[in-house]
């Protein structure tokens, strides 16, 4: 569990009211606690705290959602403001992501917030220019929650099995493609079953490869580089 | 040629993966999408001892690595019990087990500069085991170069003389590489080999092979989906694509005229095409037997689905011969092979 560190004497102002109102009060009901005891302290003063949450906001979480934020990854109280403009801007200026879809990220995936923008963005580049997936579908599809090597070696499976395929310049395929939804959130089981019609034993395999040569493709470009 | 640059440009290998979707995806159904993966992922390979260098260390090396001889292990398992198998003696190939993805370093050279061992596809083995080399055999390599198969050949020890023939120089000169690397000077004596068009049946000497191997051209699926270098799927190579099932058949035809009677022959190929695989089984028995009135029979080989199904993946619905279809958890092959016995 993560605590959150609060002297009590910061929470409340003179009349006794709770300085952060709502949000705190939500803290608390979720059961973060005023102790420094824990290892794993949220230090923050009020003050940031109440910055943040305005911050958060202002992006379009609501109460509800900002509660859901601190219960899911509470470390994003504490990242800089200068780091959340940056993955907001990311997503409308380079991904091109309409606000409400960014603030849709947001609600249902907030822990975007904690990861390198640069990676965020080859992800997304994945999924649509390899993928050939739509924004809204992106968005819909909880796409940024799903670890990217399963997201990767579901993707290339099927393509090579030739169960998927890369939309043209028309956004035509010879293939009906599976719904990005599914290909991520299937469980292994069901997804070899509907979507792969493989074997467990095949899709081990074909993973161990598949990490391989990204290994020494990885690999290959060092090399090149460093020429 | 103006009007060239405007067509789409599709590169060769996805030229070729759009014509075996086509055809593979009817001739093999559900199975097709295991084999579409596996040429598309890294292939296996088997490491092929070379019995002329020092083969209780080589063995050794191998069997650290946690590699098996698959021959040894087909013959001696379970499935080998029923009495022996009419194989080529002497072959050691070691593979990794099914499922495991593990490689072979490159063979090292010993004291006298003798390679211990040839990595290969381990499939392209079982056309030349299906041969059943025997001592004192004269044996035809039609189709030699580069040389896997007839350095598989020697290793029997029981070729009282090959005869190897290839069109391509370049190729031969690879496949002598391969003959220095691997023999000794001693072991050179009884093989020649030769740049010649294999369609040649006035050169080539008639009814006086015991063996022939026919390892024709063909459209290599493999490296057709996997390399754009030398890709016979570019627009330009697209007559000799069209071509090439006359050329297996006259080379299949050239090596039964090349058999004495009661001789047999192993056609074989690495594509999954029925085309260039029964079809042209098929078509040059009939002209073996209406031009030239010499009578084939196909020799039933289904013996090896059963003695090799723990290291690779069969087919077992060929009309003719039998196939080894790749399969992830054992990346060999595609690997045709159909064996023919001219009648006395
Ligand atoms: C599949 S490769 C043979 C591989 C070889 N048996 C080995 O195991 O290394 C086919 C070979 O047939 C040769 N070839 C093509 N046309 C030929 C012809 N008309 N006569 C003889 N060889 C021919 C090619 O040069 C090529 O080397």
């Amino acid at each position: 569990a993560v605590w959150l560190s609060l002297a009590p004497e910061h929470t409340r102002d003179k009349t006794g009211n709770l300085v952060l109102g709502n949000l705190v009060q939500s803290l608390l009901d979720m059961g973060f606690s005023h102790t420094q005891r824990s290892p794993n302290v949220l230090r923050m003063s009020v003050k940031q705290l109440k910055d943040r949450g305005e911050h958060l906001r202002q992006l379009g979480l609501s109460e509800g959602h900002l509660k859901h934020v601190v219960s899911r990854c509470p470390p994003i109280f504490t990242l800089p403001g200068k780091k959340i403009d940056a993955t907001v801007r990311l997503f409308k200026e380079k991904c091109l992501f309409t606000t409400d879809q960014v603030m849709e990220i947001l609600r249902s995936c907030p822990n975007v917030l904690l990861k390198e923008p640069s990676d965020l963005e080859y992800k997304f580049q994945y999924a649509f220019f390899r993928m050939g997936v739509k924004h809204k579908d992106v968005v819909k599809s909880g796409f940024f929650r799903a670890p990217f090597t399963v997201i990767r070696s579901r993707h290339v499976f099927l393509e090579r099995r030739g169960l998927y395929q890369t939309p043209d310049k028309k956004g035509q395929t010879q293939v009906i493609n599976a719904k990005l939804k599914e290909i991520i959130w299937l469980s292994d089981k069901d997804f070899l079953a509907q979507l792969a019609c493989a074997s467990l034993e095949e899709y081990d395999v074909f993973k161990k490869l598949l990490a391989r040569e990204e290994e020494e493709e990885e690999e290959e470009k060092r090399t090149d580089s460093e020429d | 040629e103006k009007w060239a640059t405007t067509l789409p440009r599709v590169p060769a290998t996805q030229q070729a993966l759009q014509l075996f979707d086509m055809n593979y995806g009817m001739q093999f159904g559900p199975l097709w999408p295991s084999a579409r993966v596996s040429l598309l992922s890294e292939p296996k390979y088997g490491a092929l001892v070379n019995s002329f260098s020092r083969v209780h260390d080589v063995v050794h090396d191998l069997q650290d690595l946690r590699a098996a001889d698959f021959v040894y292990a087909a013959q001696n398992g379970p499935a080998g019990g029923q009495g022996p198998a009419p194989l080529s003696p002497n072959i050691q190939c070691y593979t990794f087990p099914k499922g495991d993805i593990s490689r072979f370093p490159p063979a090292r050279p010993d004291t006298v500069g003798i390679l211990g061992y040839y990595l290969m596809d381990a499939a392209s083995l079982l056309p030349v085991l299906a041969l059943n080399v025997q001592p004192g055999h004269l044996v035809l390599d039609l189709c030699a170069a580069p040389g896997g198969k007839t350095l598989a050949l020697l290793q029997t020890g029981c070729c009282r003389h090959l005869t190897a023939k290839d069109i391509s120089v370049s190729r031969i000169k690879r496949l002598h590489g391969i003959l220095h690397s691997y023999l000794p000077k001693a072991a050179r004596n009884n093989v020649s080999v030769s740049v010649e068009d294999g369609r040649n049946w006035e050169q080539v000497e008639r009814d006086v092979f015991d063996r022939v191997l026919v390892d024709v051209p063909c459209t290599t699926d493999r490296h057709s989906v996997m390399e754009h270098d030398n890709n016979l799927f570019t627009r330009v190579r697209k007559k000799e694509r069209e071509q090439l099932p006359m050329l297996q058949m006259q080379l299949l035809v050239a090596g039964i005229l090349a058999a004495k009677p009661g001789g047999e022959v192993v056609y074989s190929t690495c594509t999954l095409s029925q085309l260039q695989n029964e079809y042209i089984v098929e078509s040059a028995i009939k002209v073996a037997e209406t031009q030239f009135s010499i009578g084939v029979h196909v020799e039933d080989l289904s013996c090896f689905r059963r003695l090799f199904q723990d290291t690779f993946s069969f087919y077992a619905e060929c009309r003719v011969g039998e196939l080894v279809l790749p399969h992830l958890t054992a990346n060999f092959g595609p690997t045709y092979f159909c064996k023919l016995r001219r009648a006395q």
